[in-house]
């Protein structure tokens, strides 16, 4: 045995160094993660930059939906949500209409409901069904007792 | 035995033993240096 590492030293050191490299290239050049860099995270920037993003986490935001909107829209008339079955987004549409006050509504001939109707898209029929005509002289009369008896109480 | 057996046997446990000491060089600290990568 030592006769034979004596006589083959130099192949034995090959093979030594040909694992090594193998295991080189197994450990090493094969490794597809390299560590390259450190990861820089917002608060190694300091305290600034984080305190920035935090307020504009917390602030208003830029812009808003508007929420539905207000029933009496223009200034001047009724809140026309009074009558029931017409709620926020239909007495908008009416004041596009130019309709603001119950006392527009109130006077209303069957040409006005047609005519009004036509432009309720989806809400189409309603002023028929729910008698507006009839609500609105109610209410612009003050009988709230009579509309009480007629349509519920008003809320 | 022969020769070119021990001779074999030999270089293949020459080539094993490489293969440890590179183990032991590269890749128990491959696994200790693993970077996290689910942060950033």
């Amino acid at each position: 045995m030592t006769q034979l590492l004596q006589t083959y030293w130099p192949a034995l050191a090959i093979a030594l160094a040909l694992g090594l490299v193998m295991a080189w290239y197994l450990f090493t050049a094969t490794r597809r993660t390299r560590v390259a860099g450190t990861v820089r995270d917002v608060l190694d920037e300091g305290a600034a930059p984080a305190e920035r993003n935090r307020a504009l986490i917390d602030s208003a935001p830029a812009a808003t939906r508007d929420p539905a909107p207000a029933a009496p829209a223009q200034s001047g008339g009724d809140d026309l949500t009074r009558i029931k079955g017409l709620g926020p987004r239909i007495a908008a549409l009416l004041g596009e209409l130019g309709v603001t006050r119950l006392a527009d509504v109130a006077a209303w001939d069957e040409a006005a409901i047609e005519r009004v109707d036509a432009r309720l898209g989806r809400f189409r029929g309603r002023i028929r069904r729910d008698d507006w005509v009839g609500q609105a002289k109610l209410l612009t009369s003050g009988d709230e007792a009579g509309f009480a008896d007629r349509y519920g109480r008003l809320d | 035995m022969p020769v070119w057996f021990e001779l074999a046997v030999t270089m293949l446990a020459a080539y094993g033993a490489g293969i440890a000491i590179g183990w032991g060089l590269w890749g128990r600290k491959g696994a200790d240096t693993r970077r996290d990568d689910t942060r950033g």
